[in-house]
């Protein structure tokens, strides 16, 4: 690394290990909130996950589930070994269930046993900041250049590799990637921006009231 | 502990979602971003691109897209002919009754206060241009990407040679970055840094050596910025014909350094004339 402050970059906030002990043992008592609250933190972390795993959104979504589900049971029957490894735990659980989806030729959806008083799985807010980010998004890929949004397309949602591109649009490899990364990042900044923006006006809004 | 600036999520967010980043590098990153709300909110963002981008209308139809990118219609060609001609043409007019048979260097069209003169040249004006390639040049060292992630295997030498080049303690990182094994992962990038230090050590027949191996190497993160610096380095020797043909391939990569380099090849232009093209306008985009 460059200097220690790169090499800082990839560690992780202090606390969490201690969140995380605690936010499992208060689930393993039968804590409600506690449950919430970790419904809160990882469903859309693990969505994140399984959708660049699968590349598929509605299996994402059943992954997802799952995943959440099995992993409420464990801590609730108190099979956490290490409470302070609850992410470990968590992530071990889905990429589990990814590879066992993988493995199998069809999916065994009812291999779980559903308990009746689960936590509200479908996270409501979540959504609608995705649908925010989706939406500044749309806008920013729309000022794109043809030639940008079209190679962002063939990377992202056909899985070109950057040679198939070039060849198909009479670029160099080199040339693709460089236009990929510099429209990449437009469009990030743009919904960065903008979600800037929204939670300003959020916070005026709130100290209005 | 110092919070996270996200650059983990920048390197590695792309080629996360686009299912080309190594398993043990996409295992780093889940651990990561589970944990950092700064590289969560990157990868979300780059997630909802991809959402976009799927529900954006696609550029497709049956006509090959090489096809349909390569061609404008013949009218702009013939607009643009025209102006050309028309632009050709009022300049060697107005060139004609201002400057007369004595032709000023065409360097000297530069205000004096936006480019450092030698007063000696300056009481000289017609003895040679008013600036020299040289005085272009951009020497400056390039900032440093750091390429790896945490837990990813990092050769010590490498690291060690870029805490030097952190400090600008350019002989340091040099005699570090050289030992770095060609087999290794950094190898490329010890090789472009260690040139940018001997660039600044004024070594430039061995800095522009390295840079060059970088740059014909292919595709890299460092490929864009060899080219570059090699211009910088011609520029440096006062080889402008040089400098312009490093500028043009840094151009024809269309990266972050495309507007810094065709604003450069400009003015280095300048001292080629009219032998040498101007790099080509950015390329108008074809109308979906």
């Amino acid at each position: 690394m460059g200097d220690d402050s790169n090499g800082e970059d990839w560690m992780l906030p202090d606390g969490t290990d201690g969140d995380q002990a605690r936010m499992a043992a208060a689930v393993s008592q039968g804590d409600r909130d506690a449950e919430r609250a970790f419904v809160e933190r990882y469903l859309p972390r693990l969505r994140a996950l399984l959708l660049a795993r699968t590349r598929n959104a509605d299996l994402a979504s059943d992954l997802l589930q799952d995943v959440m589900i099995e992993a409420i049971c464990a801590l609730r029957r108190g099979q956490l070994r290490e409470p302070s490894k609850l992410t470990a735990f968590v992530m071990g659980i889905a990429r589990n269930l990814l590879n066992s989806h993988f493995r199998a030729a069809t999916r065994q959806p009812d291999s779980l046993d559903l308990p009746d008083d689960l936590p509200d799985l479908s996270s409501a807010a979540s959504k609608l900041e995705d649908e925010e980010r989706e939406s500044a998004a749309m806008h920013a890929i729309a000022n794109l250049e043809t030639i940008d949004r079209t190679i962002l397309q063939m990377t992202l949602v056909d899985g070109l590799k950057p040679g198939v591109i070039a060849q198909k649009l009479m670029l160099k490899p080199e040339v693709v990637r460089q236009r990929k990364l510099r429209a990449t990042r437009k469009i990030i900044d743009f919904v960065r921006g903008r979600s800037q923006t929204s939670a300003a006006i959020h916070l005026v809004t709130r100290q209005k009231e | 502990m110092k919070r996270c600036t996200g650059t983990p999520a920048e390197l590695c967010g792309l080629p996360y979602i686009e299912g080309t980043l190594p398993e043990h590098q996409v295992e780093l990153f889940e651990t990561h971003f589970f944990e950092c709300p700064v590289c969560f909110a990157y990868l979300q963002d780059l997630q909802a691109m991809q959402a976009a981008l799927s529900r954006f209308p696609a550029e497709k139809s049956d006509i090959p897209v090489r096809k349909r990118l390569s061609i404008l219609p013949a009218r702009t060609w013939a607009l643009g002919a025209a102006a050309a001609i028309l632009l050709f043409a009022a300049v060697f007019s107005f060139r004609a009754l201002n400057l007369g048979p004595k032709r000023a260097p065409i360097a000297q069209s530069t205000p004096p206060s936006t480019s450092p003169v030698n007063p000696q040249e300056q009481a000289n004006p017609a003895s040679s241009a008013s600036i020299r390639p040289s005085q272009l040049a951009d020497l400056a060292l390039p900032p440093f990407v750091a390429p790896n992630l945490r837990g990813a295997q990092e050769d010590a030498q490498f690291e060690s040679g870029m805490k030097d080049y952190a400090r600008s303690d350019c002989r340091d990182a040099v005699a570090a970055l050289s030992k770095v094994p060609a087999q290794s992962e950094d190898s490329r990038a010890a090789r472009f840094y260690c040139a940018a230090c001997q660039m600044r050590l004024g070594n430039l027949t061995e800095a522009a050596a390295q840079m060059h191996t970088v740059a014909a190497g292919g595709d890299s993160p460092q490929q864009e910025s060899a080219l570059y610096y090699e211009a910088q380095i011609a520029l440096a020797n006062d080889d402008p014909a040089a400098a312009h043909q490093y500028l043009m391939q840094t151009i024809a990569l269309q990266g972050d350094l495309e507007q810094k380099a065709r604003d450069e090849d400009r003015k280095v232009h300048e001292f080629l004339g009219e032998q040498t093209p101007e790099a080509p306008e950015k390329p108008e985009t074809v109308a979906r």
